[in-house]
């Protein structure tokens, strides 16, 4: 038997990158999964990679953080309780102050902070989960470190990190953990976009991440950890996997 | 879009004193132009022209007239 199951977890941005590679796991780990993507594109790889697995598939735009509760309750059979839920969508942004106009900023925080929020709330509500729920956010050296162009970005992360501190003393005596993992550069598409349009060659990341370029399959590793009840005694907290980068 | 106007958004872009930029200035002679500079002009590419310019195209321009047959 699976380490998952018939654990309900949901994953959100599971179309691409670490949430993938996470949905794959727990896949054969025997998890019952609700998958969501946001794209057409990311939809249709999801039914077509994971067919006839039983999973459910769900579709919400997180760049408009009020549509989340309808889209909920219309896809997502209620009586379902979930075991774990795993927050991928993190839109990225990188612009220098002069052209970081309030629209732009605005739809960072929408999609990374109030969406996660509003899912959250969603996935608590009385009878949505089982005792031991566990939660987790993806979180970015940038939230810690930050850097030229990346304040919508670092300034989302770093209020996503903030809300689980606050969430987890909330949501304790419910039996529900809540942590950011907090990932240095890690090799998915997103961080080949970022390479490709770098104005000047720039080492500079992966000199401070002396462990080299993460894989998703280490940050899978570390969030079927968080998941499952071995992590039972953490709460609340900012947990590295950044190769060494803060350090 | 004539290219004076595209110049005028160039230099507003880059936070440039306007009418300092002519299709021959050299880009290494400008001394606002670094990483953060580039970082804009792929915003405004993207915004403005619809165009995705990437770190290998930036490096291969020399003058401001590069930038100028990119945005045709
Ligand atoms: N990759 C890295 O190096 C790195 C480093 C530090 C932190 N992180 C964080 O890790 C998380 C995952 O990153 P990733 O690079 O693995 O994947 P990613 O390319 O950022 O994609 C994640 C998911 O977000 C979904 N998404 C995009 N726009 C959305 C929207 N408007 N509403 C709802 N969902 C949307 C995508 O689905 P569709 O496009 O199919 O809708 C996709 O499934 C992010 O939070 C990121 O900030 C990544």
């Amino acid at each position: 038997m699976g380490k998952f199951e018939n654990k309900y977890i949901l994953i959100t941005g599971a179309s691409k990158g670490i949430g993938f590679t996470l949905a794959e796991n727990l896949d054969n780990l025997g998890a019952k999964l609700i998958l969501h993507a946001s794209s057409e594109d990311g939809i249709n790889k999801l039914t077509e990679s994971f067919a006839n697995k039983g999973h459910l598939i769900f579709r919400a735009d997180f760049s408009d953080p009020l549509s989340l509760e309808e889209a909920w309750q219309s896809q997502i059979n209620q009586d379902i309780k979930l075991d774990g839920f795993v927050n991928c969508v993190g839109l990225r942004s990188r612009r220098p102050l002069n052209l970081l106009k309030p629209a732009h900023v605005m739809n960072i925080l929408h999609a990374n902070v109030a969406s996660f929020i509003e899912m959250c709330r969603l996935v608590c509500r009385k009878n949505g989960f089982n005792p031991g729920l566990s939660i987790i956010t993806i979180s970015s050296i940038a939230a810690h470190s930050g850097g030229p162009g990346v304040t919508a970005y670092a300034a989302s992360k770093a209020a996503t990190e903030a809300a689980v501190r606050c969430m987890s003393k909330e949501l304790f005596k419910k039996e529900v953990r809540v942590n950011s993992l907090v990932c240095g550069q890690v090799n998915t598409e997103a961080y080949s976009d970022l390479m490709e349009t770098k104005a000047s060659a720039d080492d500079v990341i992966l000199e401070r991440q002396y462990l080299g370029l993460g894989s998703t399959q280490n940050i899978t590793d570390i969030l079927l950890f968080l998941l499952g009840k071995e992590s039972c005694f953490i709460t609340g907290s900012s947990i590295p996997a950044d190769g060494g980068y803060l350090s | 879009m004539t290219n004076e106007e595209k110049i005028a958004l160039i230099e507003e872009t880059l936070d440039i004193e306007s009418g300092s930029l002519n299709p021959e200035t050299e880009l290494l002679s400008v001394a606002e132009y670094d990483s953060m500079a580039k970082l804009s002009l792929i915003v405004l590419c993207d915004e403005n022209f619809n165009k995705k310019l990437s770190g290998e195209q930036i490096r291969a321009f020399v003058t401001v007239g590069d930038i100028l047959a990119f945005l045709d």
